[in-house]
């Protein structure tokens, strides 16, 4: 069944929404796990999370916003001079605030998933 | 022009970025400059070519927009887009960072202001303002005219209104390594040059007196010289640099009142060395200009004019440092540009490497949300 223009225009409003929530848990899940450096972050996000359709334009200033607000940390690697790699990783603030957010993301998505069962 | 190098191309690309965004983003174009090598190298299945660098810078997009994206715009100030508010306020920064140093260094060699900008001027000092914006309107005419020419220039090539703005962004560049090194092994040259007993021979009366303090003033220079060049700039190093630009425009005041410091130099006759006059020389042949201290003059010019502007950038990037929360000391940038190119003793080993010739962000998010 092909979407009407009505419903795209709402579905693309209603998708930026949820992006805007779910880019920093997606950001904060992936380095929590190991430490990536922005073009790793850019590539990893885009290969698992198609419907983010993340791009470097989103995810760099993200990662300085995050750094700013010091639930991350970033560390440079010059090893290779024409190419210096600034890593990421989730700080211990940024832990705490990553498990809040996996619950709350839970929680809210049980639910959701129970009003869409109960609507159905 | 475009070069058929990628890592130039890339490099260029970031030069018109770089006039976008604030001052202290050096590390946010290191970080878009990795990322357009390794998606240029990803597009070109490991090689990098002009063509595939071309298609990275192309994916990036326009440079104002990417400098948004990282910076968020600027607010709009009156008739100016908020885009241009960052490189605009910098560039008049830059103006008047100039104009009041050469002010300043032309009242310490003794010049008046009338002087400077001619004694007939009508209505002064009204006519000043009166003049900056006739001369404002002009240029912002001149510049909207070539900029419309500008439209379909490549993203690698600046355009006419990013390079008047890149004169801002070249004032306020750190130090670089190089420089750093130079202020070390002058400072301490020059330094014991001026001690030398033979050096010492040559002054004149008057600045017999003050050489020792020129000598420590230039090995504080040297030690300024040795902060720079081992943490690059921060607010320590600034400070330094700005508490020693103060000191040199107090020491200039005395020593222009001391003349030219060498009075002799020495001579060689028959193989036996004796001190010549230099002064005596102009006296007794009735040469009328003597050019000694006009050279001094503009000597004490040049480097009161440097000492000044040092004082302005210094004060303001450490405003700018303080802001963001930095403290006095961490390892901070050197100016150098960091050139792309392969260096020369890399190529001349045959090191190819992977390189072959051949505030509303654009996401919806708004800093005032996001930030504390």
């Amino acid at each position: 069944m092909s979407m009407s223009k009505k419903t795209q225009e709402e579905l693309d409003r209603w998708s930026k929404e949820v992006k805007r929530g779910a880019v920093t848990l997606a950001i904060l899940a992936l380095l929590s796990k190991r430490r990536a450096y922005g073009y790793e972050a850019v590539k990893i996000l885009d290969e698992k999370m198609s419907f983010l359709a993340l791009e470097q334009g989103t995810v760099y200033p993200l990662l300085r916003r995050l750094e700013k607000r010091e639930l991350l940390k970033s560390e440079w690697d010059y090893d290779d001079p024409t190419k210096p790699k600034k890593y990421y990783a989730v700080t211990e603030e940024g832990l705490m605030a990553l498990g809040a957010m996996e619950q709350t993301w839970s929680v809210l998505s049980r639910e959701m998933r129970g009003v869409i069962t109960e609507v159905e | 022009m475009s070069s058929n190098d990628p890592l130039e191309l890339i490099d260029q690309y970031l030069d018109r970025v770089r006039v976008y965004l604030p001052l202290d983003s050096e590390d946010a174009i290191v970080e878009l400059q990795t990322h357009l090598i390794e998606e240029a190298e990803r597009i070109g299945e490991g090689k990098m070519t002009a063509g595939s660098a071309m298609m990275a810078i192309e994916r990036m997009g326009d440079p104002k927009s990417v400098a948004n994206e990282y910076a968020g715009s600027g607010k709009k100030v009156g008739p100016v887009p908020a885009e241009y508010t960052g490189p605009l306020s910098r560039m008049l920064v830059v103006i008047a960072g100039v104009a009041l140093a050469l002010i300043v260094g032309a009242i310490m060699i003794g010049a008046s202001l009338t002087q400077l900008f001619g004694a007939n001027i009508q209505n002064w000092p009204f006519s000043i303002p009166v003049m900056i914006v006739i001369n404002l309107t002009i240029l912002f005419v001149i510049i909207g005219g070539i900029s419309m020419l500008d439209r379909n220039r490549p993203l690698t090539e600046k355009t006419t209104l990013e390079s008047f703005f890149g004169i801002g962004v070249e004032g306020f560049k750190p130090k670089s390594r190089v420089d750093a090194a130079f202020d070390f092994g002058g400072g301490l040259f020059w330094g014991f040059v001026l001690l030398l007993p033979a050096v010492v021979n040559l002054y004149s009366e008057a600045f017999m007196q003050y050489y020792p303090v020129v000598a420590i003033f230039l090995f504080l220079g040297a030690l300024r010289g040795a902060l720079f060049y081992i943490g690059g700039e921060n607010n320590f190093n600034l400070a330094v640099e700005a508490v020693l630009s103060v000191v040199w425009i107090g020491l200039a005041v005395i020593l222009i009142g001391v003349g030219w410091p060498i009075q002799y130099v020495y001579g060689n006759t028959n193989g036996i060395w004796y001190r010549f006059d230099l002064l005596q020389f102009f006296q007794t042949n009735n040469i009328p200009f003597v050019p000694f201290p006009y050279i001094w003059t503009f000597i004490m010019f040049i480097t009161v004019a440097f000492s000044v502007w040092r004082i302005i950038v210094s004060s303001m990037k450490i405003t700018m440092y303080v802001r963001a929360g930095k403290g006095l000391w961490w390892q901070g940038n050197w100016g150098k540009r960091r050139r792309l190119k392969t260096p020369l003793w890399k190529r001349v080993l045959g090191d190819q490497r992977s390189y072959q010739g051949g505030t509303t962000y654009h996401d919806g998010y708004r800093e005032d949300d996001e930030s504390q």
